[in-house]
């Protein structure tokens, strides 16, 4: 029985819905069976945001039990560690190297609630501890080198297809890549995929 | 997935939102007349509708509210016009009155009405359970599990109506409407929009007394012909899980049967195969009215039937009358939960603990043992966004009451509603669209405390207004807010009375707030800019002091749609920095007004910092810092009245500042 389970995490307004959509369309052209469930509604106020997507015939549930996520792809590096519980043992987390500080924790510092922030090294060692594998994508300086700031959502897209090579071909991501993003930003975001996808291997 | 998908003629398979296949299935069965209100989990069925407006002929309204939209879509079913709406589960409350009725005349033309329940609560404030409606009603409901399915029912739903004279209801939760998958794309055979004669088809919808008694046999009689019709309907099907796998036939001597609908009936197949468990499984999609010799049938043979469905045991309940001589489990034997909503694990867990085989690995556990490396990390909770108007109109709320205690804050729905939540906290209740009035009407006379009620524009409209002018009449002593922000924000800003455009980006007409209440006999009204916080304290504290009904109509647009706009047509963003020299770490900024563009940097004496790529510029941060420590960008090119820069500027000129040192 073959099939995978992917947690997609970040906060809102990131593009992780943009992502999900891409990696259904893979799906669609290569023939594989996807369903994916979301969560809607307070997206758009830098709340915490997960998508799960499962690819096989034998999929049916839009949701990922714990434990059983192949890949879990981050946005942020927070998010990753929010979500851990969903990854199986030895899986592997692709993560963007970067923290963002929720508005909440400054203000607990500012009001000396906590000492001091989270780091983001502490948070890497906190997913790796979870015997996981775990990759680091600097998402950010891979799209600007893309020329286009805003694709590190796709930037993790290419990693991400780099961990799946095995069971999806790499050319329905770039097919699906290009159907999604506008016409005019295709070129750029196929560079921001090649480049996650890079950083993936090295 | 993509709308593109949406209005495809081509006939192929598209990976589509369950809401987007929803509006697909609609408009492929020629679907002419809708109206809703928006809110989750069934806002980008309107969301979609709108677009898909703009290429075919169909008529459609975003209504004030969802009662307003059953009525609408019933008149234009009164024609035979083929017509649907949708709304979220507390959103049927204020429906029903109208969808009461409707059961008793019957309907003309198809119609459809598509109920999304929200176990889990994730975006409402109840887990309500809108299956009680179908039965209550006497009107037939079906629920789809999947995407694929959700199309099949809205277009067998139109038939159903048709056929049968009645309003159909359509069931689904979160978990199916925000659920995407791989659906068919079918035909797109579409009709123009034609009046016709009402004389040619006039017969009565009235409801009344006698008529109500005569509409009542009607309506029994047309539920049972719906049963036996509906009994062999290929909507409830048979299945058999053999332990690895689903088939259609096979397990005629299998002694355990499960009974399912709805998204549940993934989580109990997947359930199933980690068990490796067989099973013969009745998966439910008429759930209204119940397919009792169905049921029946499925249950001889079995020794244990085992109901599986979110929330309230409305199946169980039914198998359970019906099945006399088969134990029956579910949530009246503890194995499952009326709250919150199901998953692979607690199916598994509530299917391990019947049927005696052990759990392959235990979820709880896991959980527990991965969640302990978390603890490290901070909350992520939803927040306004930089450049919220709510944001500036509380801080000037706040200064003006002082002390939280001296009064009793009626709170309403909308974004604003995140105010009863942590780390805030400040709202003394919150119990659904427009209640902010009608509470505030009896806690002033209990309460010393002055009374105070919150309402959002698009909420004013939708329930707040009976309210209002129940204050006004009995001369009532409360200060109202209307936070007119141009657009119902929370869903995603769609329009609402008060916004100049109606459905599909049409020109519509606006209703000045200011003129509605001064229409209303409210009698002293001050208008207030939600981003001139200082000002507002002053104004807001006289309000507050007036004796009676008074009202403060905070302006200013949603931030999200303000500078969408304002980027799409041109403009370009101008964020705010700290100025490190200026800046003595007093925090005002940070300090109760939690923006999100802002945090602090420890290395540098705790000093503000503001992400330039979340900053839109509001400048209300600005206004309140008492050292005057933050700027505009545009000051770093000589002064506010400059052309505006970019993101990208700025970022150039704090590299080239950085080279310099």
């Amino acid at each position: 029985m073959k099939q995978t389970n992917i947690i997609l995490c970040g906060i809102g307004g990131e593009g992780l819905v943009l992502l999900s959509n891409i990696i259904g369309e893979t799906c669609r052209i290569a023939g594989e069976n996807v369903i994916s469930g979301e969560m809607h509604g307070l997206a758009q106020r830098s709340g915490s945001v997960i998508v799960h997507m499962r690819i096989g015939d034998e999929v049916l549930s839009p949701l990922i039990p714990p434990g059983e996520a192949d890949v879990i792809v981050s946005l942020e590096v927070m998010e990753a560690l929010r979500y851990i519980h969903y990854l199986k043992p030895g899986g592997t987390v692709i993560t963007n190297k970067r923290l963002v500080h929720p508005p909440g924790e400054t203000l607990d510092l500012v009001l000396r609630k906590i000492e001091r922030y989270v780091e983001y090294e502490e948070v890497l060692e906190a997913i790796k501890s979870n015997d996981a594998n775990v990759v680091e994508v600097n998402a950010l300086s891979l799209a600007k080198k893309a020329d286009e700031v805003r694709a590190q959502n796709v930037v993790l897209l290419g990693a991400l297809s780099a961990s799946l090579s095995g069971s999806i071909p790499m050319k329905s991501f770039l097919d699906a890549v290009e159907e999604t993003v506008p016409k005019k930003a295709v070129e750029s975001n196929v560079k921001a995929f090649e480049l996650g996808a890079d950083a993936y291997e090295s | 997935m993509s709308f593109k998908d949406v209005i495809d003629e081509e006939e192929r398979e598209a990976y589509m939102l369950c809401n987007e296949a929803i509006v697909r299935a609609a408009l492929e069965a020629d679907v002419q007349l809708v109206s809703f209100y928006p809110g989750a989990p069934q806002t980008e069925i309107l969301d979609n509708f709108e677009k898909a407006s703009n290429k075919y002929d169909l008529k459609i309204e975003v209504a004030t509210n969802e009662k307003v939209a059953l009525e609408t879509v019933a008149g234009g079913a009164m024609l035979g016009k083929r017509s649907l709406t949708s709304m979220k589960s507390v959103g049927t409350n204020v429906a029903s009155d109208a969808l009461y009725t409707l059961a008793y005349t019957g309907l003309k033309g198809g119609c459809l009405c598509l109920i999304a329940d929200d176990p889990h609560a994730h975006s409402s404030q109840s887990e309500q359970d809108g299956r009680w409606f179908g039965l209550t009603a006497y009107l037939p409901m079906l629920e789809p599990s999947t995407p694929r399915e959700a199309m099949e029912m809205v277009k067998k739903g139109f038939e159903l109506s048709e056929k049968f004279g009645t309003l159909v209801l359509i069931r689904t939760t979160t978990r199916v409407n925000h659920q995407s998958g791989i659906v068919p794309l079918g035909p797109m055979k579409r009709t123009p929009f034609e009046k016709v004669s009402w004389k040619n088809m006039k017969r009565p919808y009235t409801s009344v007394g006698e008529l109500a008694r005569k509409g009542k046999k009607e309506m029994l009689e047309r539920m049972e012909e719906i049963r036996e019709k509906m009994a062999d309907s290929s909507l409830n099907r048979v299945e058999y899980f053999d332990g690895q796998k689903l088939t259609d036939e096979g397990g005629d001597e299998e002694k355990l049967g499960v009974i399912t609908a709805g998204v549940a009936h993934s989580y109990t197949v997947e359930a199933l195969s980690r068990l490796g468990s067989s099973a013969k499984i009745l998966k439910l999609g008429v759930i209204n009215p119940m397919p009792e010799d169905v049921i029946k049938k499925f249950c001889q043979g079995l020794d244990k039937v085992v109901v599986v469905e979110e929330l309230s045991p409305y199946i169980e309940d039914v198998v359970r009358r019906l099945v006399k001589d088969v134990d029956v489990y579910g949530k009246r034997t503890d194995h499952f939960s009326e709250a919150l909503e199901y998953g692979i694990p607690s199916v598994l867990l509530g299917l391990s603990e019947i049927t005696g085989v052990e759990a392959p690995f235990d979820y709880k556990k896991h959980c527990r043992e991965m969640k302990k490396h978390g603890e490290i990390l901070p909350q992520r909770l939803p927040v306004f966004c930089a450049g919220c108007p709510h944001r500036a109109t509380f801080w000037a709320l706040r200064r003006a009451v002082g002390d939280p205690d001296k009064v009793f804050f009626s709170n309403d729905i909308g974004c604003y509603s995140m105010m009863c939540l942590p780390p805030v906290e400040w709202s003394d209740t919150l119990l659904c669209m427009g209640a902010s009035m009608g509470v505030a009407a009896g806690v002033q006379y209990a309460a010393e405390e002055k009374t105070i009620a919150v309402i959002g524009d698009s909420t004013l409209f939708h329930a707040g207004l009976p309210g209002v002018v129940n204050l006004v009449h009995n001369q009532d002593d409360v200060t109202i807010f209307v936070l007119d922000n141009a657009v119902t924000a929370m869903t995603g800003q769609q329009s609402h009375p008060g916004n100049p455009k109606k459905a599909g980006g049409r020109e519509g007409k606006k209703l000045d707030i200011r003129r509605v209440l001064e229409g209303l006999g409210v009698e002293k009204i001050y208008d207030i800019s939600s981003y001139e916080v200082k000002d507002n304290v002053p104004v807001i504290k006289e309000a507050l002091e007036h004796k009676g009904v008074s009202a403060v109509i905070s302006h200013g647009e949603c931030a999200l749609y303000h500078y969408r706009n304002y980027r799409h047509d041109g403009g370009k963003l101008v964020p705010y920095f700290i100025d490190l020299e200026t800046c003595e770490s007093v925090h005002a900024c940070v300090l109760n007004f939690m923006c999100p563009a802002i945090s602090v940097m420890p290395d540098k004496d705790g000093k503000a910092r503001i992400h330039q790529d979340i900053c839109v510029g509001c400048g209300v941060c600005a206004k309140l810092c008492p050292k005057g420590a933050i700027k505009s960008t545009a000051t770093i090119y000589g002064g506010e009245n400059k052309p505006i820069y970019t993101v990208e500027d700025y970022e150039k000129y704090v590299e080239k500042k950085e080279v310099k040192e």
